[in-house]
């Protein structure tokens, strides 16, 4: 799911074509320092229909949305739940940072203000939580997107949940080859999903320097599967690649996100996306660096 | 593959900062739940929590992120305890920092200011450069740990909810036993004791409203159990390798031997009826430590005090160490601590310390009558004495994550 596609197919063939994705400035941010920036603006697209049902929906932030989406054509594509045992099946993900729908929030804000519009804690208590959706705190826990990621394709094996910037994912990515690789899972569900558009996200990134003047900031996810090879070609399954290292370390030198000219900085979608990009169409190495100044970088061998 | 041992351990926890004072006041059954005093919660449900009332000597610029975010502060005195006594002045290439962590605190009077709830003005201010930002990142303490100690070979951010200490520790056991890491610094660290904290978690019907029964109102396994209370803290592990703890004369805490990771797939608000995957997490950790279920000799629980869990972690440990579950003690921490939710299972680590160093389980004070479902053999009253080699201790996270992670006596203590 990226600002140049609704599907991995999509995506790989837009950019193949050299597209750019769309972009727009944010409503919110009108009449502020940030009114004319920029962010991407994913495809539409129909989660319901994507995922076989509104099924927790009504849980799900946007970067649940994205990553279940994205986690759930991987799994199908790869038809996990019919290979696998779930038990033998692993979960490494990565998070973004958190970011609850503003829109969720006002009709609790709103009631928790006295006569001088100032928070009372007191009316909070009294109001405010009363008038505020239970489902808030589905939206912010970092670890609520592959958890639904799991309870939709039944996954029930080892896990682990990083958050919340590219070497974080780009972690996810390295532990979910390495179980696979060691034995330890005969596949792993493995990717990130990032809502980076969001506008308290967007004014985070500005205020702190993490987003320079020509970037612009894209949600997006991507997952990938991986199994093992001989087991992918005892059950005839198309391999689109074979990885032959993933490596994460600290750096300091800013190896830029090739993705974020033609998709936008994605965060710690970023390099779910680039390995699956690489996977699909590129090539031997895919690397990027981190806001938490650590260094993804994955060589693959593309299958043809 | 290396043996790995536990070199260091720090805490603060609502019951104490530092070991010494930590374990001190589990043996005593002394109870942090106070009533809240960070915020004016006289009109919320809830009103108890476990607050770390303690003042923590920080660093100024650690202080100052301290006073946005507590938790911030609670992760670098762990980490600083922890590496003291594992005699550790700086991480270098060949380490892992691995923290836990749940959610980013959100200060909710900065959206409110003079009227506005309108986000263009919220964000016009906070863009000034005089405002605080928003948002606090969840890194911000690995951020600040490898200022001060160096950056390590690799510094990651667990957010698995209340199984995400648990899951840093298992994650960095298995990286130093499989000679990914010479060293592992992990833990995790929590508070959501503020406004939007407590009150979210009241909107989920999971907390304690027992607001007059104060230091007993988080009672696991009891059949009046009215649901978790949150505590806030950190507990940080510094584990190495046997051989060169020996060879460099460390004190040697104890031993992990074995970790256990699973996933529900059920729901996000509930566990498996059936305590599947808590069992097959305990079950996880027991092959991978290589030992059968009668070896365990005490427990730790994840016990909650919410009804579900309970009944479902109690039914898990009875199938999983059917024939033997009558003889196993099992402590619940969080009836004195409270629910420090991605601290839980770091700081439970320390409680299972205290077991193998000192020798004592901590009681479950307030248990009077075992609830419906939740037969165990419960330290209850007062803290029993320890006798045996293994301790398995158990975190289960909203979600569906769970976590079990098997300590063994060191050869020394044996």
């Amino acid at each position: 799911m990226t600002a140049l596609g609704a599907t991995a197919s999509a995506t790989a063939e837009n950019w193949r074509s050299g597209r750019r994705a769309e972009c727009r400035v944010l409503e919110e941010l009108a009449g502020t320092s940030l009114e004319n920036l920029t962010v991407a603006v994913l495809p539409e697209f129909d989660p319901a229909m994507r995922l076989g049902g509104r099924k927790m929906l009504k849980y799900m932030s946007e970067a649940a949305v994205l990553g279940t989406v994205a986690a759930h054509e991987a799994a199908h594509d790869a038809g996990v739940r019919r290979r696998f045992q779930p038990e033998r099946v692993g979960l490494y993900a990565g998070t973004g940072l958190a970011a609850a729908n503003v829109r969720d929030s006002i009709p609790m804000i709103r009631a928790s203000m006295d006569q001088n519009g100032t928070l009372s804690y007191r009316l909070l208590g009294e109001k405010g939580l009363p008038s505020a959706s239970p489902l808030l705190s589905f939206k912010i826990l970092a670890n609520m997107p592959p958890c639904i990621v799991s309870i939709i394709e039944g996954v029930k094996g080892p896990n682990l949940i990083f958050t919340p910037w590219e070497g974080q994912t780009g972690a996810a990515l390295r532990e979910a080859w390495l179980a696979v690789a060691s034995g330890e899972v005969d596949c792993a569900l493995t990717g990130g999903a990032d809502s980076a558009t969001h506008p308290a996200t967007v004014v985070y990134l500005r205020k702190s320097g993490l987003l320079g003047e020509s970037e612009y900031p894209a949600s997006g996810a991507a997952y990938l599967v991986m199994e093992r090879g001989e087991t992918a070609r005892r059950d005839g399954k198309r391999v689109y690649a074979e990885i032959l290292d993933i490596e994460t370390r600290p750096s300091d030198t800013l190896s830029r996100d090739p993705l974020a000219e033609r998709i936008g900085r994605s965060f710690a979608a970023a390099p779910a996306i680039l390995l699956a990009l690489g996977c699909k169409i590129c090539g031997t190495e895919v690397c990027v660096s981190g806001v938490d100044n650590q260094m993804f970088r994955a060589r693959v061998k593309v299958a043809l | 593959m290396r043996r790995v041992v536990i070199t260091g351990f720090g805490v603060v926890s609502p019951i104490g900062v530092g070991k010494e004072a930590f374990w001190e006041a589990l043996s005593q059954g002394k109870s942090g739940i106070t009533r809240i005093t960070r915020f004016d919660c006289s009109t919320f449900d809830v009103q108890l929590a476990g607050e770390v009332k303690e003042e923590i000597d920080l660093p100024a610029s650690v202080a100052e992120i301290s006073a946005e975010d507590p938790k911030v502060g609670f992760a670098f005195a762990a980490c600083a305890e922890a590496l003291a006594e594992a005699g550790i002045k700086y991480l270098d290439e060949e380490t892992l920092l691995h923290l836990g962590t749940s959610l980013e605190i959100f200060h909710l009077e900065r959206v409110i200011k003079s009227g506005e709830i309108d986000f263009k003005a919220i964000a016009s201010r906070t863009l000034s450069p005089d405002e605080p930002p928003l948002q606090i990142p969840l890194d911000t303490a690995n951020r600040l740990v490898c200022e001060f100690f160096r950056r390590p070979g690799e510094s990651l951010t667990n957010c698995s909810a209340c199984a995400a200490g648990a899951q840093a520790i298992g994650h960095g056991f298995a990286g130093v036993r499989a000679s990914r890491y010479e060293l592992a610094v992990c833990g995790g660290f929590d508070s959501m004791i503020n406004p939007l904290g407590i009150g979210g978690f009241q909107l989920l019907g999971a907390l304690s409203t027992d607001n007059d029964r104060v230091e007993s109102a988080c009672r696991p396994f009891d059949a009046s159990r009215s649901g978790a209370v949150l505590g806030e803290g950190a507990a940080v592990v510094v584990l190495e390798p046997l051989e060169k703890a020996i060879s460099q004369r460390k004190t040697v805490l104890a031993e992990i031997c074995g970790y256990g990771s699973t996933l529900d797939a059920y729901s996000l608000t509930a566990p498996d009826p059936e305590g599947d995957g808590a069992a097959r997490s305990m079950h996880a950790a027991l092959e991978d430590a290589g030992i059968e279920p009668g070896r365990i000799a005490h427990i730790n629980t994840h016990g909650t005090g919410t009804h579900l869990n309970d009944e479902v972690e109690a039914a898990a440990i009875r199938r999983v160490f059917e024939g033997c579950w009558q003889k196993i003690p099992v402590s619940s921490t969080k009836s004195v601590t409270g629910h420090l939710i991605a601290a839980a299972g770091a700081v439970e680590v320390g409680a299972c310390l205290l077991a193998l160093v000192k020798g004592i389980m901590p009681a479950n004070p307030w248990l009077k009558k075992v609830g419906k479902g939740c037969d165990l053999n419960h330290v209850v009253g007062e803290a029993a004495a320890f006798k045996g080699e293994y301790v398995l201790t158990n975190s289960f996270g909203f979600g569906g994550q769970n976590a079990t992670l098997i300590l063994r006596k060191s050869d020394g203590a044996r």
